[in-house]
């Protein structure tokens, strides 16, 4: 289960494994991985081999975010309020993968209904970094991030509201990849936001990342937002063709000069950055560094809690434990739903909700959601502007490698850096945008990502994929690292 | 605008049915306090007034109106098999008295 | 009648007719088993997704040109946020940004006057599903969740209970009209909003506005707005005008009052923002012209039609356009050839009283146009009288047969001049002192010998020729 989808599709069809062997082993990693690091809510015992077609995902096994709605399967998001859910429908995304004979083995662990970016909100616990068990993983994709680096299977479908499988992708090694907004339907995915959730996938190789939305991908009835993507081929795109591809990378977020007092992770990061930058330079391209304003910058974090939020609160007034999930305790309804709902969120979500509730109230929709949805507008008009002179652009991810569990609050505080949560553009604007390892920092990973303009999702995983060749961590997986 | 103060978050948990411990309700302000200050300086942005808030993600590709066909209903078992009290074929609550809205 | 002017605006919701429902592609239609029509996203499952209906916002501005009023560029949605058990998203979609019609009108006539209503939007939304309440338990049916309505709300223009009801009335008609809702108040189909205050009749400024929630019917609405008047109208008459507040009441339809539920201080705040699941759609402007050639002439329309170009009285002309299908009937009529007059006279009498006393539609109505024109033109021609007409007319819709079988040789009239002759000459010679009698200038006996042939005849010998031939016979 070390192996790309490629080889395992081969090994497949020259009977050199059998898709009941791989099922086997994948639940065996399952349980040792869970043991470890928590990553699952449910490991799919009954899970059945399938025939193996001309289908490369035919016959492979493969994990489900917690948040995509599975038939028959509990379906939690990783909540106290969905505890118990089990839907009698497929997501539109796992029903496609369903039909061409991918085996889910489990479901991984998130960031409850995906708010939040460190793996350790939801309600089964912590998800620990296979690379560093002290470590988190980042989240909210946290589960199906450890469980590909861990090598339990090629892929898990993950969902990127604000940075939800690139940033977990970066903590352990692997590539993450968010598709254009509504490339892939959004039917079945538990929402958090929805105008910005994407599904997605996290692989350890990009052609891997290609060949699953490949196969997720499509215009579904049952999602307006999804569009016709049937002329577009993303693995057979893919040709490491990159010269004369003009990228550009934003010097605020790059310059160790814009950081005072920088750690040594930062620096090593950028400075590893820019090592990058040259060989992308090496492989044929052009990078340009830019320059944008840094009110706008520096107004991002914000926009994406205000819009995030706001959104967030009036999706899950669904959860009151009257037609799903458990019933709460009281006198009358309204005392049933608020005992569901205190007892069920955590204190983040709940956090959130009051923030999101009080943008939305009548007299400060103005000053908050507006604002911020005027600034989500400069932001993408911005970077639209861009990609008329560019192919894509390029920036480290975070400001270095895993960070500590203990260290993990969560909490918005004053310094969050700008570079920590730059990659919620390509939410705001539906940007493709893909994360792939590009290096080490003290044995940890880390990652750069690649983003370009909407619909452009076969020209960003070609860069990316051009780079990957380039550099020597492609279908790595995690070597854990002694504390002794 | 009304200030953002620890009563006020209490009302607005309330009004979310949820309820907040004094722990909670002290990160909430904290939190927005953050986003206030920040939010605070999109104002200065120039002729930011004049920009359409962006309410979706993508307003440019082209989709469909759905046709005006039914689909079968979905199965009583599968509606009702999450509900953890149900009478005949409906979800069951506890007396709803007093109008809605 | 209150000394104080009234100033009344309404918010009419009437739920849509389609197949599916406005979000859904589930059922939209009445269902007797609970929980029969439902889709996903009607319970809010976590992940479905709303999907709006062509149809419904077809309809939907279909009304908003009906109206008069302006359309906006794109179309879409809002969330209103609030929880209650009816309401299974936490969330009504609805239309707040951009309704689908925005400053419009309506022309109705009240009192033989006519007067314009101005609307102030016009917007498409969901209803919410439905609350059996038993004794310590309420039971939800998600069958009318995600069910199209329509929210019409007027500017606070109109100022007596009549007007009122009118303007409902003719909403209602225009909806009927152009087949976007059956608009039944008895099936719950329409419910209603009602705005009130009283001011001086010459004061500028508005009164304290109480808005009454939920009236379910049209006499409701009636009585809810006189019980308003008359509470405020009192409490102002007694120097207690401070006592009326700005809140919110709902109309106890048995009580036949309207009672209390929240001041407007403790107005809900639905944080109204626009649904991003629902992408805005460019309403083309080939679209609205295509809606409107779709459009068909409606109640006033055709009223004032009949009168000028077929001669109706106003009574007439108003029973006709009353539903759109008296008034389909009529011009169907009209095309296979009767005149207008006879077949309003028809229509008006017989045809109405027949449906009204059996409870069917006039689609269920046996007799077409077509099968009454048989009838018709067999009165013209003389074949038959207007008492045989009738007999024919309720024997073709009893036994549901063509007219004609019934007009045999057997109920033909005898117009035949010989036969009539002998049959008169035999009355009059077995009758001999009336007409001695007549010749003596007793005239009333005229009718008594038609009579005569008639009972002979059993009625069918022609009455005109019938007359002819006994005149000439008794002055002679």
């Amino acid at each position: 289960m070390d192996k790309t989808i490629e080889e395992l599709h081969e090994l497949l069809t020259n009977n050199f494994v059998t898709s009941k062997e791989l099922v086997e082993e994948a639940l065996k990693k399952s349980y040792e991985v869970n043991k470890k690091y928590n990553a699952f809510v449910t490991i799919l015992d009954e899970a059945k081999e399938t025939p193996v077609s001309e289908n490369l995902l035919s016959g492979i096994p493969f994990g489900i975010k917690d948040n995509y709605s599975t038939k028959d399967i509990l379906s939690t998001g990783s909540s106290n309020t969905l505890k118990n859910y089990v839907p009698f429908f497929n997501a539109t995304a796992v029903e496609k993968l369903l039909n061409v004979g991918a085996i889910p083995v489990n479901k991984t662990v998130l960031d409850e209904f995906g708010m939040g970016g460190t793996g350790t909100t939801g309600h089964t616990g912590v998800v620990k970094n296979p690379w560093d068990s002290t470590r988190m993983t980042a989240g909210s994709s946290a589960g199906s991030a450890c469980a590909v680096a861990a090598g339990v299977y090629p892929y898990a479908l993950g969902s990127d509201t604000g940075d939800s499988i690139r940033k977990p992708a970066a903590y352990c090694g692997i590539v993450g990849y968010k598709p254009t907004y509504g490339m892939v339907s959004r039917f079945g995915l538990f929402p958090f936001a929805s105008s910005l959730d994407t599904c997605g996938v996290l692989t350890r190789s990009v052609k891997d990342a290609a060949i699953v939305i490949d196969n997720m991908k499509g215009l579904d009835k049952l999602d307006m937002t999804s569009w016709d993507s049937s002329h577009i081929h993303l693995y057979q795109s893919i040709d490491g063709k990159v010269e004369n591809k003009k990228l550009c990378y934003i010097k605020e977020l790059c310059s160790i000069e814009n950081y005072e007092n920088p750690t040594e992770e930062l620096k090593m990061h950028l400075e590893n950055f820019k090592e990058k930058i040259k060989l992308c330079e090496k492989l044929g391209m052009k990078v340009e560094e830019i320059s944008i304003d840094q009110k706008l910058l520096d107004a991002l974090p914000s926009v994406y809690v205000a819009i995030s939020c706001a959104e967030a609160t009036s999706n899950m007034s669904n959860l009151t434990g009257i037609i799903f999930g458990p019933r709460g305790e009281g006198k009358n309804v309204t005392e049933m739903m608020m005992d569901h709902r205190t007892k069920g969120f955590s204190p983040l979500i709940k956090r959130r909700f009051v923030i999101g509730s009080y943008i939305l109230q009548k007299e400060n929709q103005e000053r908050y959601l507006k604002n911020a949805q005027r600034v989500r507008r400069l932001l993408v008009d911005t970077w639209k502007n861009l990609f008329k002179t560019y192919d894509a652009i390029i920036l480290p991810v975070g400001s270095g490698p895993a960070k500590h569990l203990d260290a993990s609050k969560d909490l918005l505080t004053k310094d969050t850096k700008v570079l920590e949560e730059h990659l919620q553009i390509g939410n705001f604007g539906g940007f493709p945008s893909i994360t792939i390892p590009d290096g080490f920092i003290n044995d940890l990973p880390v990652a750069l990502n690649i983003t370009g303009n909407c619909y452009d999702d076969e020209n960003v995983l070609n860069i990316a994929y051009a780079l990957e060749s380039a550099m020597p961590y492609k279908n790595q997986i995690a070597k854990e690292i002694s504390h002794e | 605008m009304s200030r953002f103060t620890s009563e006020l978050v209490d009302e607005l948990a309330e009004k979310l049915l949820i309820g907040l411990s004094p722990e909670e309700n002290k990160m909430v302000l904290d939190e927005f306090a953050i986003i206030d200050e920040n939010l605070q300086k999109v104002e200065d942005i120039e002729n930011i007034k004049n920009v359409e808030p962006m309410t979706h993600c993508l307003d440019d590709f082209t989709f469909s109106l759905r046709e005006d066909v039914v689909t079968p209903s979905i199965p009583i078992k599968d509606a009702l098999k999450n509900c953890e009290k149900i009478e005949g074929r409906e979800v069951e609550v506890p007396k709803v008295v007093g109008g809605e809205n | 009648m209150s000394k104080y002017k009234a100033v009344i605006g309404l918010e009419m919701h009437c739920e849509f007719k389609s197949n599916s429902k406005v979000f859904s592609s589930a059922k939209n239609s009445y269902n007797e088993i609970p929980n029969d029509n439902i889709a996903g996203v009607d319970m809010a499952f976590p992940g479905t997704l709303p999907v709006v209906n062509e149809k419904c916002i077809k309809d939907a501005l279909m009304m908003s040109i009906v109206l008069h009023c302006k359309q906006p560029e794109f179309m879409y949605f809002d969330r209103k946020n609030y929880y209650y058990p009816d309401l299974p998203k936490g969330y009504q979609i609805t239309q707040m940004t951009e309704p689908v019609g925005r400053d419009g009108y309506v022309e109705m006539e009240c009192n033989g006057e006519k007067k314009k209503v101005f609307i102030h939007d016009i917007h498409l939304e969901e209803d919410a599903a439905s609350l059996d309440h038993y004794y310590d338990t309420s039971c939800i049916d998600y069958n009318r969740a995600g069910v199209p309505l329509v929210e019409l709300v007027t500017e606070p223009c109109l100022h007596t209970a009549e007007e009122a009801v009118t303007f409902l009335e003719t909403m209602r008609s225009i909806y009927k009209y152009c087949d976007v809702s059956e608009a039944d108040t008895k099936k719950g189909q329409i419910r209603c909003d009602v705005n009130i205050s009283i001011m001086d009749e010459n004061a500028i400024e508005f009164g304290t506005r109480v808005e009454v929630k939920n009236v379910n019917s049209f006499g409701g609405v009636r009585d809810a707005i006189n019980y308003e008047i008359k509470r405020q109208s009192e409490l102002k008459d007694a120097g207690r005008y401070h006592e009326v507040e700005q809140e919110t009441r709902r109309w106890d339809e048995e009580a036949g009052k309207t009672i209390r539920m929240r001041s407007k201080v403790d107005a809900i705040d639905y944080k109204y923002f626009v649904d991003p699941n629902l992408p805005k759609f460019k309403i083309a402007a080939s679209w609205l012209e295509e809606i409107k050639q779709e459009i068909p002439l409606l109640a006033l329309e055709r009223k004032e039609k009949y009168i000028s170009e077929y001669g109706l009285s106003e009574y007439d002309a108003g029973v006709i356009v009353k539903e759109r299908e008296y008034a389909e009937y009529f011009e169907e009529c009209l095309k296979v050839g009767i005149d207008a007059k006879t077949a309003c006279n028809w229509l008006t009498t017989q045809i109405l009283g027949q449906i009204n006393e059996k409870e069917i539609t006039l689609k269920e109505f046996y007799l077409t146009p077509n099968l009454l024109k048989q009838i018709i033109d067999e009165i013209k021609k003389g074949t038959i009288s207007s008492k045989q007409a009738k007999e024919v007319f309720y024997k073709s819709i009893e036994e549901k047969k063509e007219p004609k079988t019934f007009i045999s040789n057997d109920m033909t009239q005898i117009s035949d001049q010989v036969v009539l002759e002998e049959i008169i000459t035999t009355i009059l010679n077995e009758n001999k002192n009336q007409v001695q009698e007549y010749k003596n200038g007793k005239d009333n006996l005229f009718d008594y010998f038609v009579g005569q042939v008639m009972k002979n005849t059993r009625g069918k010998a022609n009455p005109v020729l019938t007359k002819e031939i006994l005149k000439e016979k008794l002055e002679s």
